[in-house]
């Protein structure tokens, strides 16, 4: 019943909701005035971090859709030029979600390493784009920086997603509402 | 089972990857709408936000609190060693007061003795920071003033003390100001008291460098820098900090504002410089109305008289 219960369509409303409303927080956050002095050392991409986690783990949470409403907010809010990031995380996304029923037998460390070149994927494809278009890029040890931060703080993540949303994978033979397997 | 699952999904799958294609379209195609006609897009991010950030204060208020009461209260463990520190400076600060009011006294007798008049024009909004740019790569904050105040952009933005950056995107309620931190804002300067001219580029960091400096060695740390008004965006003689060098031997300036804690923002007016665009015309002696209509030369024949 259980099983159930976590793959009738409520369920996954209620959690693709969930995603926007964290993403709306998690940008909240990062828009308090906190800090105004320029810093060294840029923190991990939550958002980008959620999606990737959902992806993997429950791939039917974030359709393209619902991923791209959050990203251009993103994208708006936080002065990046709109829509790249935006994309870029859509593309990648969708390719995670392709690989994510092949991972499921696997350990979690490959889970780990797919996350981290998806996130590789979108951060240097979103600095190539720019250069390609001509224009200016923060500096490259604020962006490495991130880039590896974000891949970093992955499993925090997940243990997080699992913890408060119960996000766990999809388990071998599990079946959804219908009695299809998923 | 499986097998059946997959003939299922041969009719979703194709439309899934459809519906994906063209969000991803959409996504890219705004990009390059942004690229090719930025300004506009740029009204409408301004737009967004003035919609989405003032809605998020009922909750960044507590938020933001909390987080304050809790910085304030770790500054507590170290409260016996601030109390002599500001002690000290205290002493310092009765010195330099001393010191203010006389130089305040003369000045004012200065400007009397030359009947100086100061620019009555420059007035100022001031307004609250709601939100900073919430990405380490942009150094800017939003203020809760906009259009409905007269904000207008490219004004010049201090706190109390010193040059803070310029207003760069207005919406009816909120503004943004860019600061002069950030990677894309420069500031033509004069440094004194030298007076050479020079550009503040922003890079990322807490104390910008210094560049397009004629005579580097007439420039030394700790002389003041003041915004020079050059290109007519900015009024001249704004003070913008001290001039420091890094171990790297770079000139760079520290900021005079207290970028550490930006709360209330003042926005200064600026109507524009007046130019002075011709040159003077020729100067004549006045003549008498008789005289002028009598003036062309044809006429002033010798019967006249």
């Amino acid at each position: 019943m259980v099983e159930h219960a976590a793959t009738s369509p409520a369920r996954i409303w209620t959690m693709r909701l969930v995603y926007v409303g964290i993403s709306l927080g998690i940008l909240l956050l990062e828009l308090l005035p906190l800090q105004t002095q320029p810093r060294g050392f840029a923190g991990p991409d939550m958002i980008l971090l959620l999606t990737f986690t959902f992806a993997l783990r429950r791939p039917e949470y974030v359709p393209p859709a619902v991923v791209a409403i959050a990203m251009v907010l993103a994208d708006l809010l936080l002065q990046r030029p709109p829509g790249l990031m935006a994309g870029l995380t859509v593309v990648v996304t969708e390719m995670l979600r392709a690989r994510s029923e092949g991972l499921r037998t696997l350990p979690f460390t490959v889970e780990w390493l797919t996350a981290a070149a998806g996130i590789v994927a979108v951060m240097i494809g979103y600095r190539v784009v720019l250069a390609i278009f001509l224009i200016p890029q923060a500096p490259m040890l604020l962006a490495l920086s991130q880039l590896f931060s974000t891949a970093i703080a992955y499993p925090l993540m997940v243990l997080g997603s699992v913890a408060l949303f119960g996000i766990r994978r999809v388990a071998p033979g599990e079946v959804d509402t219908l009695g299809h397997r998923i | 089972m499986a097998k059946d699952r997959r003939q299922e999904e041969d009719y979703l799958t194709p439309l899934r990857r459809l519906l994906a294609s063209v969000v991803i379209l959409a996504l890219f195609g705004l990009f390059l709408v942004w690229r090719i006609d930025s300004p506009r897009v740029e009204r409408f991010r301004a737009q967004v936000v003035d919609q989405v950030v003032p809605s998020f204060d009922w909750a960044m208020a507590p938020v933001n609190g909390m987080l304050n009461i809790l910085r304030d209260f770790q500054s507590y463990t170290r409260i016996h060693q601030q109390n002599q520190e500001l002690r000290r400076e205290l002493q310092q600060m009765k010195a330099w007061k001393e010191a203010a009011l006389q130089l305040e006294q003369e000045n004012a007798r200065l400007l009397d003795l030359n009947k100086v008049r100061l620019d009555p024009r420059l007035t100022h909004v001031t307004g609250v920071v709601m939100a900073d740019s919430g990405s380490p790569f942009r150094q800017s904050v939003l203020l809760n003033v906009g259009a409905r105040d007269g904000i207008v952009d490219g004004w010049a933005t201090m706190d109390g003390i010193g040059l803070v950056g310029r207003i760069s995107g207005v919406g009816e309620k909120t503004a943004r100001v860019l600061l002069l931190t950030d990677t894309s804002s420069r500031l033509p300067v004069i440094i004194q008291p030298s007076g050479q001219r020079a550009l503040i580029e922003g890079d990322n960091s807490a104390a910008p460098p210094v560049d397009f400096l004629e005579a580097p060695e007439l420039v030394r740390p700790g002389d003041r820098v003041v915004s020079s008004g050059d290109g007519g965006v900015f009024p001249a003689g704004l003070l913008v900090g001290r001039i420091a060098q890094d171990p790297g031997g770079r000139l760079r300036v520290r900021l005079a504002a207290d970028f550490e804690r930006l709360e209330y923002l003042r926005v200064l007016r600026h109507l524009g410089s007046e130019e002075i665009r011709d040159p003077g015309s020729l100067i004549e002696p006045e003549l008498d109305g008789e005289a002028k209509s009598g003036v062309g030369l044809s006429n002033a024949g010798p019967g006249d008289g």
